[in-house]
């Protein structure tokens, strides 16, 4: 097989050595591209129709980023934004009594992100709850590229990665949910429609 | 071809063929494929991104855009929390009356303490989410493996963010939540105590806690974030030149 460049500029699909000046010039014999003297070859790819000649483009094919990519995250930016700005206009943050040593709020929680550990501690050991589990997890996660080192990336190629880091999230999100709004005072169950507990 | 004083030429066009325009642009003749990349490699703006991504990753399903949000959403904490710094004083016995002065006297001081508030709760989520997208579509696989490990870090560091800006409103909720948390690093096996003394700067939270958590939340862990991110985007940049999530083995 014959070794090409793509030029772009024509707009079609053309072999050319690096360095040619003209058409003519670069017309390769077969295999053995020419290099012309004084130049040096750089690099050689396979050649590869460009996507606008192919009959059905491709998923993998490239696209410029200005203006495809960028038109789409400029969406996505204003549109976050404005979902702020909005809801920043309708719900005020919290701002509760002056904080007072000597006076603690029953129940007392931490930030929603929290809330699963907060619920953990209410179980376990505070070393086993509060420093060895989320010290587990972040290690977890920073080895997790090293530990799954199969080269599939399709889900359904990967199911015990994929279940492990499914059943993790699903019971750190149900804990999470547990902490922040079923928890009252005492730590005791509540259900939220009764009584809410939440802090946002 | 030659695009000047054609018909058909924008403003922005002429405007970069002027002497001047050119000094600023570098590359004022966009008429092929390849002087556009030429254009987009030489702008500074662009300069975070590939100039060509493939196809796929143009849909909102392939990353429902949770990288972009959680950046938009550090910009708009940034922005609204310089303003709040100029209102705020870190102690305890002028925060929480200077928190009561914004949101009632300063004007859109209640609104810009909303935005900040819920752009932090909203970049918490979307960098999680970000990570269990990145996990799904199995884009820790070598060779990005490093590149998760620096997101696994400005997940944290997200979380510390929000939890060190939790305690400066001095109020009940304030106090309490990181109360709870500070005694739970007490229990670090040997060093349990000194670790929280070293967070708190005493026994109990107080005027050094909040001077502490005020620093960090404000100056030394938004430089770090903002070193994460832009280490995290130059590796998405150039792994975007491989050929990867085939739904194959990338080999």
């Amino acid at each position: 097989m014959s070794e090409k460049v793509v030029s772009e500029e024509s707009g079609t699909t053309t072999s050319v050595v690096i360095g040619a000046k003209s058409r003519a010039d670069a017309t390769p014999a077969f295999g053995t591209p020419d290099v012309l003297k004084g130049r040096r070859v750089l690099g050689m790819v396979p050649g590869k129709p460009l996507a606008g000649d192919r009959k059905d483009p491709a998923e993998d094919d490239m696209v410029m980023v200005f203006p495809h990519l960028l038109v789409r995250h400029a969406v996505a930016a204003m549109s976050i934004l404005l979902a702020v700005l909005v809801i920043a206009i309708f719900f005020d943050a919290p701002l509760r009594a002056i904080a007072n040593p000597t006076v603690t709020p029953n129940p007392e929680k931490a930030p929603w992100y929290f809330a699963a550990l907060q619920e953990l501690l209410a179980h376990f050991h505070p070393l086993i709850a509060g420093v060895l589990i989320p010290g587990a997890i972040i290690m977890g996660l920073v080895a997790l590229p090293y530990i799954d080192r199969s080269l599939f990336i399709l889900t359904s190629h990967r199911k015990v990665a994929v279940a492990t880091f499914t059943t993790f999230m699903v019971v750190w999100i149900a804990l999470t949910i547990v902490g922040f709004a079923f928890r009252g005072p005492n730590w005791g169950w509540v259900w939220p429609w009764q009584e809410w507990h939440g802090e946002l | 071809m030659d695009v000047r004083n054609t018909a058909d030429t924008d403003l922005i066009d002429r405007v970069r063929e002027t002497r001047v325009g050119r000094s600023i642009w570098r590359t004022p003749r966009r008429v092929t494929p390849r002087d556009r990349a030429a254009a987009h490699w030489s702008s500074f703006l662009l300069h975070i991104y590939p100039v060509k991504v493939r196809k796929e990753e143009l849909s909102f399903q392939y990353s429902w855009y949770l990288g972009v949000i959680s950046t938009v959403l550090f910009a708009s904490l940034a922005a609204s929390g310089v303003w709040l710094m100029f209102f705020f004083v870190p102690s305890p016995g002028q925060a929480y009356t200077n928190i009561q002065t914004l949101q009632t006297e300063v004007p859109f001081g209640q609104y810009l303490r909303n935005v900040h508030r819920w752009s932090a709760h909203l970049m918490v989520l979307a960098v999680a989410m970000h990570m269990a997208k990145v996990f799904y579509r199995g884009a820790y696989k070598a060779p990005r493996e490093f590149n998760w490990v620096i997101g696994v870090i400005l997940l944290v560091m997200t979380l510390l963010l929000s939890f060190t800006g939790y305690l400066l409103p001095w109020d009940q909720l304030a106090y309490w939540a990181v109360t709870v948390g500070t005694e739970m690093a007490a229990y670090v096996p040997f060093a349990g105590e000194k670790v929280q003394s070293i967070l708190m700067g005493g026994n109990t939270v107080g005027q050094a806690t909040l001077i502490r958590f005020y620093v960090l939340h404000v100056a030394v862990l938004p430089i770090f974030l903002t070193i994460g991110i832009t280490f995290h985007l130059w590796r998405w940049r150039k792994d975007s030149m491989l050929d990867l999530d085939r739904g194959e083995p990338n080999v």
